[in-house]
């Protein structure tokens, strides 16, 4: 993939590890990657890159992942198109029915499944519509 | 901090851990009062600087935000289950935590609160709060300016002027529209309401400046109208013409776009109120107590419509002019039809959603007499519409089930009958309910149960009701195929079901990839637009006729 047109990924947790990690993988795969390590900063990030994608941690201090995903849906021109996957330790029922109110598109849980991000991750990205 | 005032966090919680938070906020005091009196207390309070709430009582919530916001005073929402969370969404509070939480989680909660409403009173200086900011003045689904925005920018035309007619256009039952077809649906309906009253106002020349407002209550608008210098300000009658056109025109617009079943659930009422200017009261208050004059006009006016619909469904059942659409299930790999879902439809328009009729039904204490009304009628329908075995699915109250006339049938075998219950309704006692239910079933009747996944209850509480059938909420189908948490949800529901014995049907399903999904997933039986409308029993046998 070429690397300039390769839509870009944010990723948004306060552990730099699994930040790293993250970043790691995705990049080397050919994504451009930006990271954010709380919720103020994912959406400044969010407002000036315009990521294709974003991998969300629920768990932060300050705003929690709902409420940035909450957040960057209702951004008037990029709130619809952007792909939202919460990373999320709770994956019962009624964790997903929330994931699903806030408005993201897919769930990850943690430990993080390298294999399973990577598949997630394309399989979002294969509906972005791709801009001109 | 130098301040001799005492800085105090109202709230209706007894929790004790709210007490070691507000120390650790060096907040002084802790005033606990019941919710009702909330929104008198932060009135009261000048030194008040926040607000933590657990009421679980929605209009309360509702005027405890609308007073805190209009002091700037943050609140904060500590719910006891998801159902918290989105009310927190809903009602905008500015942050919420689930209950019980430890002191430090909660002071953090307070202080982000806090700070968000500090930022937005003292400007912005962050990119971040700016996005939000802009939020709060332009809705970012309408992109209609805020109450805030319209003031300033109407300041000097009311002044020049002296008068202005506030209209409060209220909404009702957008709420409802979320809790059926899920918030896509209803971001859409809103978008649709928004364009068709901008066109409604551009295509009439009232010899006035007219501005529209969007207002913080989601689903409600505010439109200011400025008659220009020399024109009369419109007359009630005028004003009252203009609403009903409104109604029709916005109404019609949903129908094409949305559809009957959404259109029909769609109703607004207008209040209006004049406000005459005047230098001695601060501009904003003047406007604010119109809005609020004009708010409660369009209440009575509410009012004044429930009673004569309440009248309405007294004739329809004293005519028994309802009448059933019937909505075919289908076999979702051969296109099949299984059964049919009975709609019932008031004749007169006002009553043409059975969500209204029963709505109405209810508030009038009318419930069993409509439900025999509408059983009967769908009996009768379905005698000459049922061929081989196919099943008629019919929706009932968990009340019905109290009605000793209920489940008398002589026209029609009880296992060609599918009873099917809402996951909506509470059900209080369930071992009761069970056990009314088996005798049902001993009978032959089989059941189904509706709106699965709608959230209002877990997996255990369908698997308590043992049902033949799990019919899907509408709003896990819609767009289904670009969500993989829906995906993953009627997964496993699917797997659930298969354990459980029952089948899955997806109802409400519109487009092709969504049908695509749910066959992909393993769902059995299939509803909605893409495949058939619901029709009136002769229409539908007619058409299956001629396919045959």
């Amino acid at each position: 993939m070429d690397r300039s047109s390769a839509p870009s990924i944010l990723v948004v947790d306060d552990n730099d590890d699994n930040a790293e990690i993250v970043r790691a993988l995705l990049e080397a795969r050919g994504f451009p990657v930006l990271v954010a390590h709380d919720g103020d900063q994912a959406m400044a990030l969010f407002e000036s890159a315009r990521p294709s994608l974003v991998l969300l941690d629920v768990l932060m201090p300050g705003r929690s992942g709902w409420e940035v995903c909450r957040l960057m849906r209702q951004h008037p021109e990029h709130g619809r198109s952007v792909r939202i996957i919460m990373l999320t330790a709770l994956a019962e029922w009624n964790d997903k029915q929330s994931a699903l109110q806030t408005g993201a598109d897919d769930y990850i849980t943690k430990p993080i499944d390298l294999a399973d991000l990577e598949l997630r991750v394309r399989r979002n990205l294969a509906l972005v519509t791709p801009h001109a | 901090m130098t301040t001799t005032a005492r800085a105090v966090l109202l709230t209706d919680s007894a929790d004790t851990a709210l007490a070691d938070a507000a120390g650790i906020l060096q907040l002084d005091v802790v005033l606990v009062r019941p919710a009702s009196e909330l929104p008198a207390a932060i009135d009261a309070h000048a030194s008040a600087r926040a607000v933590v709430v657990s009421t679980d009582d929605p209009s309360l919530l509702r005027a405890i935000v609308e007073h805190a916001s209009a002091r700037r005073i943050p609140v904060v929402l500590a719910g006891e289950n998801d159902v918290a969370y989105r009310r927190a969404i809903e009602f905008r509070v500015d942050d919420w935590y689930l209950a019980p939480a430890s002191a430090v989680e909660i002071s953090w909660r307070i202080r982000s609160a806090l700070a968000r409403v500090a930022a937005q009173a003292f400007g912005y200086s962050h990119r971040v709060d700016r996005v939000e900011y802009e939020e709060m003045l332009y809705d970012p689904l309408t992109g209609m300016p805020t109450l805030p925005v319209m003031l300033e920018r109407t300041r000097g035309l009311i002044k020049d002027r002296g008068e202005v007619i506030i209209h409060y256009l209220n909404f009702v039952r957008y709420s409802k529209i979320e809790e059926i077809y899920g918030w896509e649906k209803l971001d859409q309906v809103l978008e649709t309401t928004a364009a068709a009253v901008h066109e409604f106002l551009e295509s009439r020349s009232l010899g006035t400046t007219r501005m529209m407002v969007g207002f913080p209550n989601d689903d409600d608008f505010i439109f200011l109208q400025i008659p220009d210098k020399g024109q009369p300000v419109p007359t009630e009658a005028q004003i009252t013409e203009a609403g009903r056109q409104l109604q029709l025109f916005v109404g019609n617009r949903l129908e094409e776009v949305h559809g009957e079943d959404v259109s029909s659930l769609f109703e607004i009422f207008i209040g209006s109120s004049h406000v005459y200017y005047t230098p001695k009261i601060r501009f904003e208050r003047l406007i604010y107590r119109g809005v609020r004059e004009a708010a409660n006009a369009a209440r009575s006016v509410e009012q004044r419509e429930r009673v004569r619909r309440t009248a309405t469904l007294k004739g329809v059942l004293h005519e028994g002019s309802v009448y059933i659409d019937f909505h075919p299930i289908v076999l979702a790999e051969t296109g099949e039809i299984f059964g049919y879902e009975a709609l019932a439809r008031g004749v007169p328009r006002n009553l043409r959603s059975p969500e209204v009729m029963f709505e109405v039904a209810a508030e009038a204490d009318l419930v069993w007499e409509l439900s025999r009304l509408c059983r009967a009628r769908a009996l009768a329908g379905a005698k000459e519409l049922l061929k081989g075995d196919q099943l008629l699915f019919l929706n009932v109250d968990p009340h019905d089930f109290a009605d000793p006339g209920f489940g008398v049938l002589d026209s029609i075998d009880p296992r060609r009958i599918v009873l099917e219950i809402t996951e909506r309704t509470a059900i209080k006692d369930y071992p009761k309910f069970r056990e009314r239910l088996r005798s049902f079933r001993e009978r032959g009747f089989r059941f189904a149960v509706d709106d699965a996944g709608s959230g209002y209850a877990g997996l255990g509480s369908i698997a308590n009701l043992e049902p033949d059938f799990i019919k899907l909420d509408i709003s896990l189908i819609n767009s289904i195929d670009t969500n993989f948490i829906k995906q993953n949800l009627v997964e496993t529901m699917v797997g659930f079901a298969t354990e459980q014995g029952a089948m899955v049907i997806a109802e409400g399903i519109e487009r092709a990839e969504e049908l695509d999904t749910v066959k992909r997933i393993g769902v059995p039986l299939v509803q909605g637009f893409l495949l058939h409308h619901p029709a009136r029993a002769g229409a539908v046998a007619g058409a299956h006729a001629g396919r045959e």
